[in-house]
């Protein structure tokens, strides 16, 4: 069992606050994926539970010890570098047995292990190869390989897809979540591509300025965003956000911007009724390109005018003006429309989402 | 389903609680930190051992030499003299006289040196072809230690059978030259010898920095119809500028202690016509054990190449933002 | 012939012109408007000789340049043929003149003396021992210098590593006295002076493996290899002794064979250290050795010669094998990297 918890965990590299207050459980055997645009402090994260950093401030525990203040070679955690950091100067024999003759393992021992990982990753013809004569999927799995070997406790993963090519990064997240089943080994896994964080993650943690934003499944933190922030960071066209203000009116609040009102029923919105009749004041209506209609403009709904028209096969995105704001729809692509059309956007209130002035949603 | 697990929200439950108290984490960190303090010690030690016995302790113990006279050898016992050693470094004829050699010397060695290693640099910068070749050869003298090059030379100038006073004697008769017996000759000679020794290290020294003038700025002068003279003062020259004054310094340093080649050649003679700075310590304290002045010298000369020395990374570090 | 030459080279600058903007093409005519056949040909012809009194200039001027280049050469390797000639004769005969270039009677017996008179082959074991060992010490506590500054994070390594920086060029003249006052007051301690002394070899090792241009280089180097490699390694387990025997030093090995080779020159050729600390013949250096061979007043000219010469040889083929290296190395000498 190697559980990891991670309590209150700070990280300044000088005024940078680079990882701030960041507390979360991992249990063992979890894929969690950490999100979050450049800079937010994922690899810093990382790099604390590696022991690459010191922590200003927190504690990492894995399987319940306290390991702050074991160096790095004693934490039995792998990881897996952006850009492999394989030794150049030794054979991908020499890259994958390096940690386990660091451990003082018998030769056969190491040579057995080593060809049971090379089996796994499918590299048993490259061992005998130096990095600089691989590919760069060759590299990625040998790196794997060199991680794996050793029965690490925690698999830190490191953006390990991003230097490699469209099509081989797809074949190698489904070999990685395969690994990941067969091996039942507890991992972290860095992204700020949400497509892979949402494929792979069994969990997936949102960050942003070093703080979590979010923790949650995939298709939680998808339906229900805790905030704006991750409301318009995942999903693509991001979900439409509408500025406006809540106004409370004999007992019945609305949503009211740019001379539009649109009545909000707690029970329908998901909110609670105390929590919305406290939220009078700044808001934003949030609505997924997916969960908004196009309808004649004699229909009911908010009137606009289509503006652009992006087809891009499986679907047609329709961005319309709305009282002078940009409105992504999606729409079947079969959906016939033009460029000036005048029509209705309409919306299931169950599937949008209201953020109060501090922008957290009130759904919470 | 909808909830969320966001950290501050679960921060109350028992798995959340820091065990370690404040100052305990602070403590252990500090430890944890120091690790990396006794690794550092341990990879610097061999190193810090030996420098600091057999370069920085005697560094200083020289400073602290320079008041005292005699302790060198044993039946003659140091003497606290004070100032006397620095007062007497202004007025010993010898030392001044070794002082002014040095000076000569440098100013015409490094002279010499340099106008014909830019001279020989451009040549092999122009005509590529076969400048592996010359190269080789003229880092050849380089190749021997400065005694053994000064001994080459002691054939080449002897008086009776030195090619140079055949050559002499063949061309224009008369007498041979005293090459090494007359002054201001023997000094001039001791020039010569270093020259030719270190004039391969500064022809490749000139040669990259040559190389490293783009291409471009000699091809954009050419095209301006520019003279190979123009050309090379307004591109060359001002490119080798900043590496010239680095160059200067470090070899005023090397250059300032000759010594090999005088003490094989001439042993500072004729009448001290050749004696230098080096010499003079040398000969001071293992010849006629007036340590105390030798003492003093050495520190004077300490603190010149140290101010030298941070002079020449002033400058690099000039040239590598200029670069940068 | 010239013609088709001609309407061949219009076309191509008529279809350059479209892709280039004509004017910006400084070797390009005026293509739209070009000269009629017969003027081109006379213009070709100005140009061709032209072009022939630039060419017999410019090959005269590459006469001179190599002459004066090959008579450097000359005076550069001439003075080491220049001893051959002595080294197999009778010193006596070289006194003749007009001179006897080539030896009537040409002997080996100056080498006969060397070998048997003088203490040669202890100067030049010597000499191995000395700058072999000096050279392996400071690659040894140069490299682990340099990974303690390159990767290791202490507090007051900037100013230690100034500090030691800053004694980067401090001649052997300038503590000449005090270095050799610390050997002999070693020299003077129970078990340690035994090792340790005037007429030693470890006293004459220690003070010339001072010099901190290897910790400099060594510290730039590793400085460039990647974080990465240095992470992944801990992470797999490797300790920082580990690290540098595994990793570090193998990828630093060119500038290691560089460094070694520098120090190795500079150790052997060096003088006035040998001259002071290894004054006993049974510690002395060839150079020290053979600087001892031109007498105060008399000087055996074969036996010198002979001895000189035999000393440059081995270097010579060695440097002609690894002429790169050495380059290179006498380039770090003037921190060029
Ligand atoms: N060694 C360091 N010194 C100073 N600041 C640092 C250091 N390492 C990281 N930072 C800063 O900490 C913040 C978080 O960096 P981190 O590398 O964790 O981001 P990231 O989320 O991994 O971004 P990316 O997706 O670009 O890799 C950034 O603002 C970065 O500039
Ligand atoms: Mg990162």
């Amino acid at each position: 069992m190697a559980e990891v918890i991670l309590r209150q965990l700070t990280k300044h590299f000088g005024s940078v606050e680079a990882v701030q207050d960041v507390t979360l459980r991992i249990p063992d055997g979890e894929f969690l994926v950490l999100l979050g645009p450049s800079g937010c402090g994922k690899s810093t994260i990382l790099r604390l539970i590696a022991g690459l950093e010191d922590a200003t401030g927190g504690e990492i525990l894995i399987d319940g010890e306290l390991i702050n203040f074991q160096d790095p070679t004693k934490r039995n955690v792998a990881m897996v570098f952006q850009n492999y950091a394989l030794y150049p100067h030794m054979t991908v024999y020499k890259n994958v047995a390096f940690p386990l003759e660091t451990a003082r393992m018998g030769k056969a021992e190491v040579a057995e292990a080593v060809q049971r990982a090379a089996e796994m990753l499918e590299i048993e013809a490259l061992l005998k190869r130096l990095p600089e004569q691989l590919s760069g999927g060759q590299r990625q799995r040998v790196a794997l390989a060199r991680a794996i070997v050793r029965q690490p406790l925690v698999f830190l993963m490191d953006e390990p897809l991003s230097n490699l090519d469209a099509q081989l990064r797809l074949q190698t997240r489904f070999e990685l979540m395969g690994l990941h089943e067969r091996l039942g080994i507890t991992t972290i896994y860095v992204t700020h591509d949400q497509v892979e964080a949402m494929t792979m993650g069994q969990r997936i943690a949102v960050m942003r300025h070093g703080r979590i934003q979010q923790m949650g499944d995939p298709t939680e933190v998808y339906d229900v965003p805790a905030n704006t922030f991750v409301a318009t960071f995942l999903g693509a066209p991001p979900m439409n956000l509408v500025e406006g203000s809540l106004v409370r009116d004999n007992g019945q609040v609305s949503f009211r911007f740019e001379g539009y009102e649109l009545a909000v029923d707690p029970a329908t919105a998901g909110i609670a009724p105390d929590v919305l009749a406290d939220a009078t004041g700044e808001a934003q209506l949030g609505v997924r390109p997916e969960h908004l209609t196009l309808a004649s403009p004699d229909a009911e709904g908010l009137p606009g005018v289509v503006r652009f028209l992006e087809p891009v096969g499986s679907d047609l995105f329709v961005s319309v003006n709305v009282a002078g704001r940009p409105v992504q729809v999606r729409m079947p692509p079969e959906t016939r429309v033009s460029t000036g059309a005048n029509v209705r956007l309409a919306f299931d209130p169950a599937r949008s989402h209201l953020f109060g002035a501090d922008a957290q949603n009130l759904r919470a | 389903m909808t909830t969320v697990d966001v950290a501050p929200q679960t921060a109350s439950e028992d798995w959340a609680a820091p065990i370690l108290s404040d100052a305990e984490y602070r403590w252990r960190a500090r430890r944890y930190r120091f690790r990396t303090v006794r690794r550092a010690a341990g990879f610097l030690s061999p190193y810090l051992i030996i420098w600091g016995v057999f370069l920085a302790v005697p560094a200083v113990w020289g400073v602290f030499l320079s008041f005292n006279q005699g302790g060198l050898i044993r039946g003659d016992p140091r003497v606290f003299v004070g100032f006397d050693n620095w007062s007497r470094t202004l007025s010993d004829s010898e030392l001044r006289t070794a002082v002014r050699n040095t000076s000569i010397y440098v100013v015409i060695a490094i002279g010499v040196v340099f106008t014909l290693a830019i001279f020989l640099a451009s040549l092999l910068n122009h005509y590529r072809k076969g400048s592996n070749f010359f190269k080789v050869a003229l880092y050849f003298p380089l190749l021997a230690p400065p005694i053994l090059g000064a001994l080459m030379w002691f054939f080449m100038v002897n008086f009776d059978f030195g090619i140079l006073n055949l050559l002499k004697r063949g061309i224009f008769g008369g007498d041979g030259i005293r090459f090494l017996g007359d002054n201001p000759h023997a000094l001039l000679t001791i020039v010569a010898v270093e020259v030719w020794r270190g004039l391969g290290f500064w022809v490749l020294f000139y040669l990259a920095g040559l190389q490293s003038v783009p291409e471009e700025l000699q091809a954009a002068a050419k095209v301006d119809g520019a003279g190979k003279w123009r050309r090379f003062r307004r591109v060359t020259v001002p490119t080798l500028r900043p590496l010239l004054l680095f160059a200067l310094v470090i070899a005023v340093i090397f250059n300032f202690q000759l010594f090999d080649s005088v003490q094989v050649l001439t042993d500072g003679g004729p009448r001290l016509g050749t004696a230098t700075v080096v010499w003079f310590i040398h000969k001071r304290l293992f010849k006629f054990q007036d340590t105390g002045l030798a003492y003093a010298s050495s520190v004077g000369m300490l603190i010149v190449v140290l101010i030298l020395t941070g002079l020449s990374f002033w400058l690099l570090g000039k040239r590598r933002q200029r670069e940068a | 012939m010239t013609e088709s030459t001609a309407t061949d080279v219009g076309a191509d600058m008529t279809d350059d012109d479209v892709i280039t903007d004509g004017p910006t093409d400084l070797a390009a005519p005026d293509a739209p408007d070009a000269p009629p056949p017969s003027e081109a040909a006379a213009m070709a012809a100005r140009l061709a000789e032209a072009g022939r009194a630039k060419r017999i200039s410019d090959r005269s001027r590459k006469v001179v340049a190599y002459v004066i280049l090959s008579l450097f050469v000359v005076i550069a390797i001439g003075p080491a043929f220049y001893l051959i000639s002595p080294a197999f004769r009778d010193s006596v005969s070289l006194f003749t003149y007009p001179p006897e270039w080539i030896p009537s009677e040409p002997t080996l017996e100056n080498y006969r003396f060397l070998f048997s008179s003088t203490s040669y082959v202890r100067w030049a074991i010597n000499t191995l021992i000395f700058a072999g060992s000096t050279t392996l010490l400071t690659l040894v506590t140069n490299s682990m210098a340099g990974y303690a500054f390159a990767r290791l994070r202490f507090p007051g390594r900037n100013l230690l590593f100034f500090v030691i920086l800053a004694t980067l060029m401090v001649p052997v003249a300038a503590v000449l006295a005090p270095t050799y006052l610390t050997v002999n007051t070693i020299g003077d301690w129970p078990v340690i002076g035994d090792w340790i002394d005037i007429d030693t070899y470890l006293g004459l090792i220690l003070p010339s493996a001072v010099s901190p241009l290897g910790v400099f280089m060594m510290r730039q180097f590793i400085e460039t290899l990647p974080d990465g490699l240095y992470e992944a390694a801990r992470l797999d387990g490797a300790g920082e002794w580990r690290i540098f025997t595994k990793i570090v030093l193998p990828l630093i090995k060119p500038a290691l064979v560089v460094l070694g080779i520098f120090v190795f020159m500079l150790t052997w050729a060096s003088y006035l250290w040998p001259l002071v600390a290894a004054t006993d013949n049974e510690f002395r250096v060839l150079t020290v050795g053979i600087a001892s061979l031109k007498g105060q007043f008399v000087t055996d000219w074969g036996i010198l010669a002979a001895a000189s010469l035999l000393t440059i040889v081995p270097v010579t083929i060695i440097f002609l094998f690894f002429q790169k290296w050495f380059v290179q190395a006498s380039m770090a000498g003037a921190l060029k990297q």
